[in-house]
């Protein structure tokens, strides 16, 4: 069991560690926490130094488990046999949960898991629950996730011998910021203060500009622009990042990621090994867990083994009659996983195509994750990217939390006396953000791929004739046709629009988006006479919503029609 | 349509450009925010009446009208790593929202163009801004001649740094001199500087002509083609060049402003065979001249 993190320290170590505290900044520390995985890293003076766990792990598993009166994560807790995080009593795949709706596709693919997701498909937060003595108690992702960072905290605490703080943790590329507010959410519970939200594969191009700025210092070069692409598959999500890298400054160029990963190839597989087993899954009962959760552990272990062998042999015995007996190849693995590895494919093709660089001008392909040890993926990206191999300087399981902690150490303000420090990472925002506007489409305002900070202004115009309000609905999204397609932030209304005929005022938007990720909206309807008065404009810290968001929208769009709608300006010749 | 849009919400970053180098707190933010709205007003309509004192993109980054983009690119790589809020904290917000503007127009071909067009003066005063291309500083009032030195003629005698040293330098890299400081020395030695040339290749020259020539005269690295790299070049005749340089500015300026597409004039070929001729000869010339003196070094040895 974790260390209570309100453990008083005697007085002397306090007054120590106060003094410690007053002459040096507290250096954040790097948390890379995985669908399946998590790490700790830190800045230690001289290089990045990854936490150990009491029993000497690097990797921890991402679970919680809630079997006892106190719930306990992966962090500190030893299992019995694999078995035990499969009876029910244990919520994984926190991350892939997290912030979605039950009408998500991926949370709808996670109801296959051995605990109870349970989905209205009306749009709000999914119910989970976790086995414990036969009843099925209610927690939720963020809850779950909290506990478990609750445990990484003592550790990093115990570790290091001060309280830890400050983190950077590692996001996936496709989260939207309704997912990073949950995520957020779930530190501040864990009493942890998140200074940076690193999309994963740009902490990989931190650690990657910090190698070739000291391979350019070995040559006693100058350090010429290197140009890497970073692709990072893990259990849950899949990220591409086309970095441009010089002088420790890696300029992220373009971003892409979807939420495909080892999770989905695991599940595809279990369909393919149990053809009947959808209907195991949807029902809850103990046999049937105990079932889902063997299956799970026998195919998890084929796939592992298939990275290293050409085929696998699968025995298991799901005791309610039903036997596994077979001969597991890696062409069958790739054939049932297909549309996987496809969508990889198509994934680099874009970050490609987004960052305008040909796949010729790439210096080094850098494949990171759990997933890119399976000889597939790596055919994949040596394949798309025309190459004979991989980037070699990086652990691919590693690589992220030495990244945040990088990042973690720079933006503490530490410097390196021998320049190890001396970089900066300039993000580029994953998702298009805008209004609707012009009856009911995404206007963006802030495009994908814009290089942070970022501000962009709009001007907007009335509808109706004397319509002296307006409605601001920002979303965040890809979807260009209709705004629904998109995550809702947030709404507010301008009000005081001087009266004119229709087209005549300009109401300006206007998104900031500051090197932390937060995002401000600030809206003004324009007055040119001096005799009117004019009215505040409005900031407005997004997102706004919280959960049901995908009724707001409707909900304001039955309230108010199209009254108070705007279209873009066009441009004055 | 958002593209539509872009006229009005491109540029109105340096107009705030005062303010870098502040602290701000997140209310001052706010503040700056409503006034910067009516800026913004004036701005996209003033685009064209730009005063002088306000930093345009090009000296925000700190670097030349006509750099190459690896130029801007380490330019603005150097002043994120000063001023990105990672490393400057908050403060560095609205500094490095300029330099990404910045940035971001200068780097795209088509949107730097427009750019160069909206700051007009820039590359039309070119000739009349006396300090700000060349390499030399002015010592005194300014005049209306100047000292230039064909760096293409030179023979890097260093006679004239020895006459004259305050005025002239001696370029080690190139293995020529140059004209350092204007009216350095007194009019006597520079005189005797001019008359010590062996190869009389220090010019008095009209002082509105000298930033161009002195911006000429500067080697602009070549594209490579094979194992022999790029190497460097200049106009062969700084002179001629700095004359068609300036006529091709001037036509520029007035087909950006008719928002014309005119192409530029094209040459007729006897035209064409004539600057050929001509350039050939010079470079005879000078082929000619370099292999008598290396004769008599030689020969001297």
């Amino acid at each position: 069991m974790a260390e209570p993190a309100y453990t008083v320290a005697s007085d002397s170590e306090n007054t120590e560690e106060e003094k410690s505290s007053s002459t040096f900044p507290e250096i954040a520390i790097g948390i890379d926490i995985g669908t399946s995985q998590c790490s700790v890293a830190v800045w230690n003076g001289s290089q990045v130094e990854l936490l150990k766990n009491t029993r000497n792990q690097k990797m921890m598993r991402s679970y919680v488990t809630f079997k006892d009166e106190v719930p306990s994560g992966g962090v500190s807790n030893q299992l019995s046999h694999e078995h035990e995080l499969l009876s029910g009593a244990a919520i994984f795949n926190m991350k892939r949960l997290i912030g979605r709706v039950d009408t998500d596709p991926v949370v709808h693919a996670s109801r296959s898991l051995p605990f109870l997701v349970q989905t209205m498909d009306i749009g709000v937060r999914p119910f989970i629950a976790a086995l414990v003595n036969n009843v099925w108690r209610s927690t939720t992702p963020e809850e779950a996730l909290a506990i478990f960072l609750v445990e990484l905290r003592a550790m990093a605490g115990i570790q290091l011998k001060r309280p830890v703080r400050n983190v950077v943790l590692t996001i996936p590329v496709s989260f939207g910021r309704f997912q990073l507010t949950r995520i957020e959410r779930a530190c501040a519970m864990a009493g942890l203060h998140v200074l940076r939200l690193m999309p994963e594969p740009t902490a990989v191009a931190l650690l990657y500009a910090q190698q070739q700025q000291q391979t350019a210092h070995d040559n006693m070069g100058s350090g010429s622009e290197k140009i890497g692409l970073i692709f990072n598959m893990g259990a849950g999500y899949c990220d591409v990042a086309v970095t441009a890298t010089a002088g420790g400054v890696s300029q992220i160029r373009a971003l892409a990621g979807t939420t495909i990963g080892g999770e989905d190839l695991l599940q595809n597989m279990m369909h393919h090994l149990l053809p009947n087993a959808e209907t195991l899954f949807s029902t809850h009962g103990i046999s049937e867990i105990k079932a889902i959760g063997l299956l799970r552990v026998a195919t998890q272990d084929a796939i592992h083994k298939l990275s290293f062998q050409a085929s696998v042999q699968i025995d298991v015995d799901l005791g309610n009659g039903s036997k596994i007996n077979k001969v597991l190849d890696r062409q069958e693995f790739e054939e049932v996983n297909k549309k996987v590895f496809e969508k990889c494919e198509s994934l680099i093709i874009q970050c490609l195509h987004d960052a305008k660089i040909e796949v010729e001008d790439v210096n080094d392909v850098i494949a990171v994750g759990g997933c890119s040890y399976i000889p597939k993926v790596k055919d994949l990206v040596l394949n798309v990217c025309k190459r004979q191999e991989l980037y070699k300087g990086m652990n691919p399981l590693e690589a992220a939390v030495s990244g945040a902690a990088l990042e973690g150490a720079v933006a503490s303000g530490i410097s390196d006396p021998f320049g190890n420090l001396d970089l900066l990472t300039i993000q580029v925002t994953p998702l298009a953000i805008g209004i609707r506007a012009d009856g009911g489409k995404f206007v963006p305002i802030i495009a994908r791929n814009t290089t942070m900070p970022a501000r962009k202004e709009m001007t907007f115009t009335t509808v109706h004739d004397n319509q002296t309000e307006a409605l601001i609905i920002v979303y965040e999204g890809e979807g260009q046709q209709n705004a629904e397609e998109n995550h809702l932030l947030g709404y507010f209304k301008i009000v005081g629009i001087p009266s004119a005929p229709k087209g005549v005022p300009e109401i300006s938007v206007c998104l900031d988006i500051d090197a932390s990720n937060v995002l401000r909206v600030y809206a003004s309807a324009k007055h040119r006479g001096p005799h009117q008065k004019a009215m505040p404009s409005m900031e407005v810290r997004m997102p706004t919503v919280d959960d049901g968001h995908g009724w707001c929208a409707e909900a304001l769009h039955r309230a108010y029609g199209s009254t108070s709608d705007l279209v873009t300006v066009q441009k004055k010749i | 349509m958002s593209m539509s849009l872009l006229s009005i919400c491109q540029f109105p970053e340096p107009k705030s450009s005062h303010v870098h180098g502040q602290c701000f707190t997140p209310s001052k933010l706010i503040l700056r925010w409503g006034q910067r709205c009516s800026m913004i007003r004036c701005c996209k309509r003033e685009v064209g009446k730009r005063t002088k004192t306000e930093k345009n993109y090009y000296e925000l980054l700190g670097v030349y009208v006509d750099s190459e983009s690896q130029q801007i690119k380490e330019a603005y790589r150097k002043l994120q790593k000063k001023y990105h809020p990672d490393v400057a904290g908050q403060k560095g917000h609205e500094y490095t929202l300029m330099l990404n503007e910045a940035y971001k127009v200068l780097m795209r071909e088509d949107l730097r163009r427009k750019y160069d067009v909206s700051i007009g003066q820039v590359r039309r005063n070119f000739s009349k801004n006396r300090s700000g291309l060349g390499y030399s500083s002015w010592n005194g009032p300014l005049r209306s001649q100047a000292l230039f030195v064909d760096e293409n003629a030179c023979i890097g005698c260093r006679d004239c740094v020895h006459h004259a040293s305050n005025t002239f330098t001696m370029d080690e890299a190139l293995g020529c001199a140059r004209v350092k400081v204007q009216y350095g020395d007194d009019e006597q030695k520079i005189e005797v500087s001019i008359d010590s040339c062996p190869v009389n290749c220090i010019y008095w020259v009209e002082s509105e002509e000298l930033p161009v020539l002195e911006f000429l005269i500067k080697p602009q690295p070549n594209e490579g083609y094979g194992v022999f790299g790029g190497g460097w070049e200049r106009p062969k005749n700084v002179f001629v060049a700095a004359k068609s340089f300036n006529k091709q500015q001037e036509q520029q300026a007035t087909n950006e402003n008719q928002h014309t597409n005119a192409s530029h004039e094209e040459e007729t070929p006897a035209q064409a065979e004539a600057r050929a001729n001509a350039s050939k000869k010079i470079e005879m010339e000078r082929f000619s001249r370099l292999w008598n003196w290396a004769r008599e070094a030689i020969r001297m040895n």
